[in-house]
């Protein structure tokens, strides 16, 4: 990354890019992410993606809604540039974060990721401690504050403190499935991400363990947008502001979820979401 | 596409139950209106008893819709659906009570000369009849066309409404002994006008139901 870049990536948290409010004052751009024209395409000429634009709503919960094979997991990880890590993958259109484009040349993608958190379907902690789990990535990112306090907060967020705050030492492989996948959360956010990408986050647990994550979605909001894609419909609608609707590659609707699952306006979400597709 | 089939059983079942419903409101209200114009106490008392089924039938609506909700999860249309038929059976219930209240003024004009109010009750009776069967027939037939055009017909039993209140005070003036009777023909005019009412709050509910918007018919 070039200096000149570096000093254009939005670091601090505390001074995003701000836009002129009508009156004169300041305020923050109503969009956390700004897509555009993103079309996303496999090494084998297969379009995952194709001509998607949308603005990803600050400080709410937009669930991707499709089904399997649509793109909703393939547009979920452009917005973090994941899918440079499929071999032949090629990108095209812009991703725009605080307005800079995140497939810049010159912006870097551990600190695209960095801001741009993501969680995996399938719980994935490393081989640590409940503690290490949280503190490792924190000190490789370059964390230098109190890390028992970060370990504590992030757990706090997630949600998982109460139930882990006497045995920080042990194994986080002895958690369950539910606790297991609120430590990913806990995990992302002590790296202070502005957005949380979650890739279907809770097919993996029970009814219950769902029930916890999806509570603690709508308490992250305050602080974080979150991008949710999910198999559930029911779950995109409990939980979500916004909803995206894909079918194959494309954006068919996008509107508030209320507005999409009492009156939607395209048929062929209609036939979706009342389960009459296929 | 594919089908829901418990779903789709749920809906000709509602079908079913609806367009009964609203089948025995409109006998009750016509049955209601010929023993008044023939002042037959004996079929103003069958229409008392019909009440009990119509009032059977709502719950079974009720219980057919919360059921398909709860385990079906309908979103969108169908969601909508359900929702239209739990308020426009209890639209029909309610005009089935109004049906009621028409009967029971037979006894109050039992042995009276030809009025010309009663004549008014009469044609609003029969013009809520058929509002009742065109919005039966709008949500069975998810017509958003023949629920505005049921909801039309309102305006004439409110025309009538409003003429029999200004005949009716008239004769309060001229002939204060029959305030009693003057009463009681407002009080029906006023039930068969909030039939009215609740027909066109039906046919609302129906537009809504086949089109995603709220509307206000008759405003």
């Amino acid at each position: 990354m070039s200096k000149d870049s570096a000093a254009a990536w939005p670091h601090d948290r505390n001074r995003p890019t701000f836009t002129p409010a009508p009156g004169g004052g300041l305020e923050l751009a109503p969009s956390a992410l700004d897509v555009r024209n993103l079309t996303i395409a496999y090494a084998d000429g297969h379009v995952g993606v194709r001509d998607l634009s949308l603005e990803l709503r600050r400080n709410s919960v937009t669930a991707i809604i499709g089904p399997s094979g649509c793109g909703k997991s393939t547009a979920l990880r452009a917005f973090n540039r994941m899918n440079e890590l499929i071999p032949g993958t090629t990108t095209s259109g812009k991703v725009l974060f605080h307005g800079i484009d995140i497939y810049d040349p010159a912006v870097d993608a551990v600190q695209v990721r960095k801001r741009i958190g993501m969680v995996f379907q399938k719980p994935n902690p490393f081989p640590k401690s409940i503690y290490e789990n949280i503190a490792w990535g924190a000190r490789l990112n370059g964390w230098t504050g109190d890390m028992d306090e970060l370990v504590e907060s992030s757990l706090k967020q997630a949600a998982l403190w109460d139930e882990v705050k006497d045995k920080l030492k042990r194994s986080a492989y002895a958690l369950s499935g539910g606790q297991q996948q609120r430590l990913c959360i806990a995990r992302a956010l002590a790296l202070t991400p502005e957005i949380l990408l979650m890739d279907e986050p809770t097919s993996a647990l029970d009814p219950l363990s769902t029930a916890k994550i999806e509570a603690l979605l709508d308490g992250l909001k305050a602080k974080y947008t979150i991008i949710i894609v999910t198999h559930n419909m029911q779950q995109a609608g409990r939980v979500s502001d916004m909803t995206a609707f894909l079918l194959t590659g494309d954006l068919v609707e996008y509107a508030p979820t209320r507005q999409l699952f009492v009156t939607p306006r395209d048929e062929r979400t209609e036939r979706y979401i009342s389960g009459r597709f296929g | 596409m594919t089908e829901r089939t418990r779903l789709s059983e749920a809906f000709a079942d509602l079908d079913g139950k609806l367009a009964l419903m609203a089948a025995k409101a409109e006998e009750s209200l016509l049955k209601a209106q010929h023993a008044l114009a023939t002042q037959d106490a004996g079929l103003a008392k069958e229409v008392k008893r019909a009440d009990a089924e119509i009032d059977a039938l709502q719950l079974e609506i009720e219980d057919l819709a919360a059921v398909a909700i709860a385990t079906q999860q309908p979103v969108a249309r169908d969601l909508r659906m359900l929702v239209a038929a739990f308020k426009v059976a209890a639209d029909f219930e309610r005009a089935a009570d109004h049906a009621v209240h028409l009967a029971k003024a037979t006894a109050t004009f039992a042995g009276q000369p030809r009025m010309r109010s009663l004549d008014r009750l009469s044609a609003m009776a029969e013009t809520g009849a058929k509002m009742i069967r065109g919005t039966a027939e709008a949500f069975t037939r998810r017509s958003a066309e023949l629920a505005r055009q049921a909801a039309a017909m309102d305006d004439f039993i409110d025309g009538e409404h409003k003429a029999l209140t200004a005949e009716v005070l008239a004769m309060m003036r001229e002939r204060p002994e029959e305030a009693e009777k003057a009463a009681k023909l407002l009080r029906t005019s006023g039930y068969l006008e909030r039939l009215g009412d609740h027909m066109t709050n039906a046919c609302e509910d129906i537009v809504f139901m086949v089109e995603g918007v709220h509307v206000e018919l008759n405003a």
